[in-house]
């Protein structure tokens, strides 16, 4: 399995050449990272090469890493039924738009909706690129990191207004997040008396 | 002059004498029961009570098995009817999202009176499992005025027979003719 | 004579409907009463699973897991456990892989029956729903005795299951299987031949296998279009290879050939049961890694170590290596899987669900097109659609 994947990773790194930033093979699975303009190109030489052959699109998705330049990841996982192997392409944006692969495969159409509806990147291309799954005048883009789990507005039906309405969020009780990470590694804030002993004393 | 009725009738003046001797005791004797209306009108609520189909999650699928044979609702006089115009009693069953909660209401208002709600399921009674989520109503009852809460995730079959029977026992107690 | 304006009538379907499986709203063009153009909305159930996971242990998102698809909750959780197990590189003993299979496939009957019956109930048959139900109650009652409940398991486990099955409970689940084919029959009898169902499911969105590719179905659909493709054969886990069943497939690509492949699948996950029961070895049924599996309550009630390491798991969790993985299960409705990205903490730092309803909801256009407004309740039935992981 590992020789295969390892095989196809040389065959994919020479025939796209300049477009492949990075490649990465663990836990038996293969990754690519190309560049963002590349996307279509890219897809389309998966989907038809005869040593490819990944016919199936199976999922477009978006990860935030704010720390970074380019914060969103956008992640094509594919699949070929001939040879059996799966393949993972990434491309990075910062919010700028990256080329739909709706030509390519017309099942990208609702998970370009999607990652644009939860992180905000738009796709070039996409025919139909609204909200899918959150509410109807819903702002802001929710699986983004700086977005708060509960949201910002809240609904309730209005009697005087006799229609369901939206206002801030208010929680009888907030979300409780503990932070487990090991008391001998990084606890902050330090317990009473710690300042003494790293400060004048020893 | 018409039709002869089959059953002899009693002339009139004969008729009075009759209901002159009807008294408190020997009323039940002479052909007579006397009901409140209030029960009469309670109990032929609660004996058919039609719930509208409005399965939103996993709630759902529990309460289709209310349905299906095992744990009959049938037998209590509960029939499933898709439409709100053909319903009494609104189940509540799944997560109420803030997308879905204008349809909700919207569905509510077109139920005619008398009407109950049945909250099915921890995320109906309270946002539940999905409190905390920015895009969840934390509990139907923020849109909708609630009569049963039924708890659980999902709740069994046996519990919403259960909440049905308490939304039973609730009309026979507060429900009155006139709302 | 003028010349008269002809508008396609747009006609709302949903999203309270008897027959939309859940919360689908579909905005259908219409001319007259053929389907020009279908339009699904979704995200009327969108309860913002994926980011309460990151916000929770991995011990406390496996529930949210059940609640995706909840005809078959088992298959799901069993994805996202599969996923950790793969970046901790944790091994699952034995016993826990077959108990796995045994009840992934009690999963596919459950969900196999209720979509053959509620398809059924659409197009307008009553009683296969009436006498099929009772099946998945025996089913439900099986997973109660194991976990507690009769739905939502929470049973599979990062290394293996919560508890082993008690005594007598393989016996009952034999017994179910040599009365179940009988079940089945009857269904089969009522519907297979039946002339009215079959001219409301024959030739109804027809997909041919090029556009079963193009528009990523996966599961059922994909074999019904003729492509044999099933992950349990192709990529096993867990204890699948050492199994032995056949995988149908179609020919047409119709709705009737959905609902075969689906009536035959149930017939070969009867044979996966009654072998993961006859075959099932003796063992734990957690894997004794410790930095992943609790220790067993009277450890934990008797000894201070263990009292310590139950109280370290339940609450800080396991801490999962840095990496991510997209892990894949054959879920009864297709190809369920979780691209699961960890930043070596006890919280999953993303994890996206693929869910095969998503794209299979999204060719409904593609289906519905050039048949009639009856047809397209018949297409949403076949397609085996549920509004809990399409949502997420």
């Amino acid at each position: 399995m590992d020789t295969a994947l390892n095989e196809l990773k040389e065959i994919v790194i020479d025939a796209l050449g300049s477009s492949v930033l990075d490649s990465q093979l663990a836990n038996d699975e293969l990754s690519i990272v190309i560049n963002r303009d590349d996307v279509p190109r890219v897809l389309k030489y998966l989907r038809d090469d005869v040593n490819c052959q990944f016919k199936l699109l199976l999922d477009i998705c978006g990860v935030d890493y704010p720390e970074r330049e380019e914060r969103f990841d956008v992640v094509y996982n594919l699949l070929s039924l001939v040879h059996n192997r799966r393949i993972r392409v990434k491309t990075r944006t910062a919010g700028d738009p990256v080329p739909s692969a709706t030509e390519i495969f017309s099942t990208a159409g609702w998970f370009e909706r999607e990652c644009w509806d939860m992180y905000g990147v738009p796709f070039l291309g996409n025919p139909d690129l609204r909200r899918i799954l959150t509410d109807y005048g819903f702002e802001g883009h929710p699986l983004r990191k700086d977005f708060p789990l509960s949201g910002f507005v809240e609904i309730r039906y209005d009697d005087e207004k006799k229609r369901v309405v939206y206002e801030p969020t208010k929680l009888t009780q907030d979300f409780r997040s503990f932070d487990f990470l090991s008391p001998w590694d990084g606890q902050e804030p330090l317990l009473p008396g710690d300042e003494k002993a790293e400060g004048e004393g020893a | 002059m018409g039709v002869e009725p089959k059953t002899p009738q009693v002339p009139a003046m004969e008729q009075d004498v009759l209901m002159s001797q009807v008294n408190d005791d020997n009323m039940n004797e002479r052909g007579f029961v006397v009901a409140n209306i209030d029960k009469v009108v309670n109990f032929a609520r609660t004996s058919s009570l039609w719930p509208m189909t409005f399965g939103l999650a996993c709630c759902a699928v529990e309460m289709i098995h209310a349905y299906m044979p095992r744990y009959d609702l049938d037998r209590f006089g509960v029939v499933p009817r898709p439409s709100p115009r053909q319903s009494d009693v609104i189940i509540v069953a799944g997560t109420l999202t803030n997308k879905m909660a204008p349809a909700f209401r919207k569905v509510y208002d077109q139920m005619s009176e008398p009407r109950w709600v049945i909250s099915m399921g921890s995320c109906a009674n309270g946002g539940g499992y999905y409190h905390y989520s920015y895009a969840v109503v934390r509990g139907c009852d923020r849109v909708v005025p609630v009569d049963v809460y039924v708890p659980g995730c999902p709740p069994t079959a046996e519990a919403l027979v259960y909440g049905v029977l308490q939304l039973q026992k609730k009309i026979k107690r507060t429900g009155t003719l006139f709302r | 004579m003028s010349q008269n304006q002809i508008k396609n009538m747009t006609l709302n379907f949903g999203p309270q409907h008897p027959a939309a499986h859940g919360v689908l709203r579909m905005v259908l063009e219409m001319d007259g009463e053929i389907i020009d153009r279908a339009d699904p909305h979704i995200g009327l159930l969108h309860r913002g699973t994926e980011k309460l996971i990151e916000n929770k242990t991995y011990q406390q998102s496996t529930p949210y897991f059940d609640r995706l698809d909840y005809v078959a909750p088992q298959n799901q959780e069993h994805a996202f456990v599969l996923a950790a197990e793969k970046l901790l590189g944790v091994e699952v003993p034995e016993r826990a892989q077959y108990i796995r299979v045994l009840y992934c496939e009690i999963g596919r009957i459950l969900n196999h029956i209720l979509n053959v019956a509620s398809y059924a109930m659409d197009v307008g048959a009553m009683t296969p729903m009436l006498w099929s139900f009772e099946d998945r109650e025996h089913l439900m009652e099986f997973c109660e005795r194991v976990c507690g409940a009769r739905m939502h398991m929470n049973y599979f486990r990062i290394g293996g299951v919560a508890r082993d099955l008690p005594d007598g409970l393989t016996d009952d689940i034999l017994a179910w299987t040599e009365k179940f084919p009988q079940m089945i029959t009857d269904m089969e009898t009522l519907l297979t031949e039946n002339r009215i169902f079959k001219q409301r499911t024959v030739d109804v969105a027809v997909v041919s296998a090029e556009q079963a590719y193009d528009w990523g179905f996966t599961g059922p659909n994909l074999r019904a279009s003729g492509i044999a493709w099933d992950l349990r054969k192709s990529q096993p886990y867990d204890a699948y290879a050492k199994m032995d069943f056949d995988v149908p497939v179609g020919k047409n690509g119709d709705c009737y050939d959905r609902y075969l492949c689906r009536m035959m699948e149930m017939r070969e996950s009867l044979k996966i049961i009654r072998q993961s029961i006859l075959e099932m070895p003796e063992g734990p049924i957690k894997s004794t890694d410790r930095r992943v599996c609790p220790p067993s309550r009277e450890e934990m009630k008797t000894s201070m170590e263990g009292l310590i390491h139950h109280f370290k798991l339940m609450t800080e969790g396991v801490n999962v290596p840095a990496g991510e993985t997209y892990t894949a299960v054959e879920a009864p409705k297709g190809e369920f899987a979780v691209y699961l990205v960890s930043d070596g903490t006890n919280k999953p730092y993303r994890c996206k669900i693929r869910a095969p309803g998503f794209a299979h909801l999204q060719a409904m256009d593609m289906m519905c097109e050039g048949h009639m407004l009856a047809d397209a309740v018949a297409v949403i039935g076949s397609i085996d659609v549920v509004f809990g992981e399409i949502d997420r």
